[in-house]
């Protein structure tokens, strides 16, 4: 299926133009045909690395040098994946990553949800002072901070752990500043009248005003999902062994210990973006209108 | 926060309920694990370490005149700066073409929607894997295409300046995918009637795109410009995977040198990397300042 995707569509570019004069026919039709051709060339340039490492983590290693770029289908084969996995514990790290994910978006949509209502609804004094300083944690450079963080997990015993991995991104700026966004834009009325019928903080904010803002949650825990499936630089300190790898430092290795294989390189790549390829083909709109639009506004 | 004496706290109470305190566990963590950091950092900037990395001695701005006078911390400076611009140069305009060459009827658009939007898909690890078995040496999948083009492929990742290049690559080709969403966006906002104005003046194609669509997309466009800069300054991951920052420390950047530095083979030296972090605080918080009186400026006019 892949493959297919590079050879050129047929091409109508006639059928596009709505041509009022012999003349303009030409211009229109050249027009269009250049600018499909470009499109081809541009796409089949940035399609390349996917190609590349999807056909050839399913042919023998070399097979690109033998035979070129479309390599034949007699010779598909799993064993890249198979080497792949004795070389590095995928499969362990992966249920790591999985585990990660779970653990950090989880924790960030309830603190975030929790200081987002607590920066929209009450009023309180500091509340101007509190969002401020949560926008200031948006400009700090994750890598700034790291070091201070090794002292401190490796201090209360949670170095190489899936905890240690995640506890410092229990809470993330981000999120609750989409969060709060969204809740600012709910009518204070709802709240209010959630509130009139005798509603704790707690239910209003579960039944009331995350179900209200559901794009918007749907939002924030891609965004937080994401940012936890594709961490690195924290998961590569604060690891020592497989016990606690996430797949992003596995692969990292895989890319170091089998550097004379690239079929077996790209056999491990392949395993770690089948998800989020998944979620980029399947929810492309979805990306579009919330992912970009929520950081602009 | 609720303070005051203990009347007007329960008053408070009532009327408030828990509300205010909801802001706590997010307020204690990033307390914690961000601003306890920050300012640990610059406390360890300010002291000399010991075998294991453990500050020892105050000894002032001597971490940062030692580090500042150093030539080769100039270059991982320079080299920072020459990836991130590089980097997000070549992703920004690479999805702007892209967008604006995919605007309107064409056939096949929901395809190259996709495959554009692909890259968005790998991480900075995943992707530096992939372009790992494109730029290997000898068995690398780039060079044995390009050979069977007729055409020469460098030597990736051996000399300095491919080096370079090769990390830029890999970077705007990942940020690509991210540029193209945002991009996409922007360029369906535009208003249709707005075009249409255009195209009865006689506006089409490129004329259309540089004179209406670009000013129409420049806050999206300014937005990419300045989040991809920085984000180049902070890359790690490629130069982890490609060139563990050779050769030669041709691709050592700020955050590689700090790596080193606190976490390589050598004694850690915590205090001379968290220069190195506050630096890269520094450096971020100007781009970050700069962002807000450009995008201040443009509301204003």
């Amino acid at each position: 299926m892949i493959s297919t995707e590079l050879r050129p569509a047929p091409m109508k570019p006639e059928a596009d133009a709505a041509p009022s004069s012999p003349h303009r026919v030409h211009v229109a039709g050249a027009w269009a045909i250049a600018r499909f051709a470009a499109v081809l060339v541009f796409a089949a340039i940035v399609f390349l690395p996917v190609y590349v490492s999807f056909v050839g983590a399913f042919t023998p290693n070399g097979e690109f040098a033998r035979s070129g770029i479309v390599p034949s289908p007699a010779d598909v084969t799993v064993g890249n994946f198979h080497e792949a996995m004795t070389a590095i514990p995928l499969v362990r790290e992966y249920f790591v990553s999985v585990g990660v994910v779970t653990l950090q978006t989880l924790g960030q949509l309830l603190t975030g949800a929790l200081a987002a209502y607590a920066l929209v609804f009450p009023r309180w004094r500091g509340r101007k002072i509190a969002f401020v300083l949560v926008l200031v944690t948006l400009a700090i450079p994750a890598e700034s901070i790291v070091i201070p963080n090794y002292e401190l997990v490796s201090a209360i015993g949670l170095r190489n752990t899936i905890l240690g991995v995640v506890i410092p991104y229990v809470a993330a700026g981000y999120p609750v500043f989409l969060l709060r966004q969204a809740f600012a834009a709910v009518p204070t009325e709802i709240w209010e009248a959630a509130r009139m019928d005798g509603a704790g903080d707690i239910r209003a904010l579960f039944t009331i005003i995350m179900p209200a803002c559901r794009p918007q949650v749907t939002n924030a825990v891609i965004w937080s999902a994401l940012a936890a499936w594709n961490g690195f630089f924290w998961p590569l300190l604060i690891t020592d062994t497989a016990a606690a790898r996430t797949i992003q430092v596995g692969i990292s290795q895989l890319a170091a210990s089998e550097a004379a294989s690239p079929a077996v390189i790209f056999a491990g790549a392949v395993l770690v973006v089948v998800p989020t390829i998944l979620l980029v083909i399947f929810a492309q709109r979805f990306l579009i209108n919330g992912l970009t639009r929520g950081v602009l506004r | 926060m609720p303070s005051h004496t203990s009347s007007s706290l329960a008053a408070r109470w009532r009327r408030n309920g828990v509300g205010p305190w909801l802001v706590l566990p997010a307020a204690a963590l990033l307390a914690v694990f961000v601003f306890r950091p920050l300012v640990r950092s610059l406390q360890l900037s300010t002291y000399a370490s010991d075998l294991i990395g453990n500050p020892t001695r105050f000894v002032g701005l001597d971490n940062y005149t030692s580090l500042l006078s150093d030539p080769d911390f100039l270059h991982t400076v320079v080299i920072s700066v020459v990836i991130a611009l590089l980097g997000m140069f070549l992703a920004t305009f690479g999805a702007l073409c892209a967008v604006l060459l995919l605007r309107g009827r064409l056939p096949g658009g929901g395809i190259f929607n996709v495959i554009f939007s692909l890259p968005f898909a790998y991480s900075a690890a995943s992707a530096s894997t992939v372009f790992a078995g494109l730029f290997a040496p000898s068995v690398g999948v780039l060079n044995i295409i390009l050979g069977n083009l007729g055409v020469p492929g460098p030597h990736w990742l051996d000399s300095p300046v491919a080096a370079v290049w090769s990390i830029a690559i890999a970077t705007a080709w990942y940020e690509f995918g991210f540029a193209f969403l945002v991009l996409t966006a922007a360029v369906r906002d535009v208003p249709p009637e707005v075009i249409e104005a255009a195209q009865l003046d006689g506006a089409a194609g490129f004329r259309l795109a540089a004179r209406i669509l670009v000013p129409i997309m420049r806050p999206s466009i300014l937005f990419l410009v300045v989040t991809q800069t920085i984000t180049g300054l902070q890359s790690f991951a490629q130069i982890q995977v490609l060139t563990r920052g050779g050769p030669a420390g041709a691709t050592t950047n700020l955050v590689y040198r700090m790596y080193q530095l606190a976490f390589g083979n050598g004694t850690p030296d915590f205090g001379r990397a968290s220069v190195i972090a506050i630096v890269l605080v520094l450096i971020v918080a100007v781009i970050t300042a700069l962002q807000f009186r450009l995008l201040g400026r443009e509301k204003a006019a």
